[in-house]
């Protein structure tokens, strides 16, 4: 029995150790109410094969798999589609205050592999190709009844259909929402229908190829985010320093930065701990919809960095986007503290906690 | 606050010349490699004249403020004049010598025109 992780940005995919199955079934976590602790991430992922193997899971610690592996055995044999929805609570558990509570749905399909006529296939290659453009796409498919599928990418490229144009147009329009957010259950003419978001990795632009930008690059990528190490200095920015970065780039660091298009999904994290990049770079920054900004340094120092730029003509609003200092108060004071706090900040701005 | 420190203060937060000149015909970039500073500098030269001056530059202060005074001094200037130009000239204009160890930071800029200007002659 094949048991792997998948990862959020490969969610999607059909796993090739399960490729040269005639069928799987695909569980898909829609839902989770209640505790909701034990739960993956809405939209997480479990394939199964009529071999027995298993990739990825809906539950943290498994304690749902089991059941949604009973259905898919049966699902794989005989098709159609299964909605599941499973309570957390468990009466032994209970008494004992170990339950985990809530319930939480399912819904199960059957995907043929190597059938080039499969809809989740078909969706799940719009999915790739959107990706490939490092884009968004959202994949819409009903809870309840026949299988149905629609994919409506960031650039407003779509495949597949719900049935209609109209109900696709109304899909459409939700999946905006969506895109920007988390996957979830919306319903749509009132019908139920579970929008699964897929959307390319964040990516981490590094402004400053010291230790702490060593650090970060290495953590990122446990993280699945890209890496630029930006820096000015070609000593400092090397592939030797930097294994694990997905690029390197030596210039004028403002010039670079203008040069990386500054979506949601892009975090820009200075750790030169110099005005003179800092400066460029947050004046090019402050006036673009990039999804975080932070920068190394003590609140007397940002304090600083803000008078400057107020200074020049920028406002409060603007300048209150700088996380400075940078990165939630773990207390740490070595590089990879400090990148750990960083990056724990960047998921938690970008899951939109309070950082 | 010395003189030398206004002036530099004064044209880093309000340098002259700074940004990208569309019709230049000469253009060069340099780096400090340690400290990390960064300028290109561009010129348009119009019958062995300097026409225009504008340099772009991820920079400390000092190397902004040369920058700024060097692309002011140099217009009109033959490019052989232009070319010959010192860091002394900077430092007279600053009304005070930098620390040694700054040294570089009033040449890059320099240099630099220097370089672009040649490669220009040698065309």
């Amino acid at each position: 029995m094949v048991s792997s992780i998948m990862s959020e940005t490969e969610s999607h995919r059909i796993d090739p150790t399960l490729a040269d199955e005639p069928a799987v079934a695909m569980a898909t976590l829609v839902s989770a109410t209640g505790g909701g602790s034990s739960s993956k991430k809405i939209g997480a992922k479990m394939i199964v094969g009529r071999s027995g193997r298993i990739v990825g899971g809906v539950t943290i610690g498994g304690c749902v798999d089991a059941r949604v592996i009973e259905a898919a055995d049966a699902l794989v044999d005989e098709g159609g589609r299964r909605v599941l929805s499973i309570s957390l609570d468990d009466d032994e558990a209970w008494e004992v205050g170990l339950t985990c509570g809530g319930t939480v749905e399912v819904v199960l399909d059957r995907v043929g592999p190597r059938d080039e006529h499969d809809p989740i296939l078909a969706a799940n290659a719009a999915v790739d190709a959107a990706l490939a453009r490092d884009e968004a796409a959202v994949i819409v498919t009903p809870i309840e009844g026949e299988l149905a599928v629609f994919v409506s990418a960031e650039d407003g490229t779509r495949a597949g259909t719900l049935g209609s144009a109209a109900l696709d147009a109304a899909a459409e329009a939700a999946a905006v929402s969506v895109m920007h957010t988390e996957s979830r259950v919306e319903t749509v003419n009132g019908r139920r229908y579970f929008f699964d978001r897929h959307a390319p990795p964040m990516t981490l632009v590094i402004v400053g190829a010291g230790q702490i930008a060593m650090s970060l690059s290495t953590i990122a990528r446990e993280l699945e985010m890209r890496t630029i190490i930006v820096d000015g200095r070609e000593r400092y920015a090397t592939r030797e320093r930097f294994p694990d970065a997905t690029e390197i780039r030596v210039g004028m660091p403002s010039e670079i930065v203008a040069s990386i298009t500054p979506h949601a999904r892009v975090a820009a994290i200075l750790v030169a701990h110099d005005y003179k990049y800092e400066l460029p770079v947050l004046r090019h920054l402050l006036r673009t919809p990039i999804g975080y900004i932070g920068m190394l340094g003590s609140k007397t120092r940002g304090a600083a960095v803000r008078d400057e730029l107020r200074n020049e003509g920028f406002t409060d609003d603007e300048l209150a986007r700088i996380h400075s200092p940078i990165g939630l108060d773990l207390g740490g004071k070595a590089p990879p503290e400090v990148a750990l706090a960083i990056l724990a900040e960047v998921i938690a701005v970008r899951n939109g906690k309070r950082a | 606050v010395t003189t030398y420190r206004a002036i530099v203060l004064e044209h880093f937060r309000r340098p002259k010349n700074r940004g990208r000149l569309e019709n230049a015909n000469a253009e060069s970039e340099g780096a400090n490699p340690l400290c990390g500073d960064r300028i290109r500098v561009q010129a348009e030269v119009c019958d062995g004249v300097v026409r225009e001056a504008r340099f772009t530059a991820d920079a400390c202060a000092l190397c902004i403020a040369s920058a700024s005074m060097l692309t002011e001094h140099v217009r009109g200037m033959t490019v052989e004049a232009a070319g010959a130009v010192g860091q002394e000239a900077i430092h007279r204009m600053l009304e005070g010598t930098p620390p040694p160890a700054r040294t570089r930071c009033v040449t890059l800029p320099v240099e630099t025109l220097r370089r672009a200007l040649g490669e220009f002659m040698e065309r």
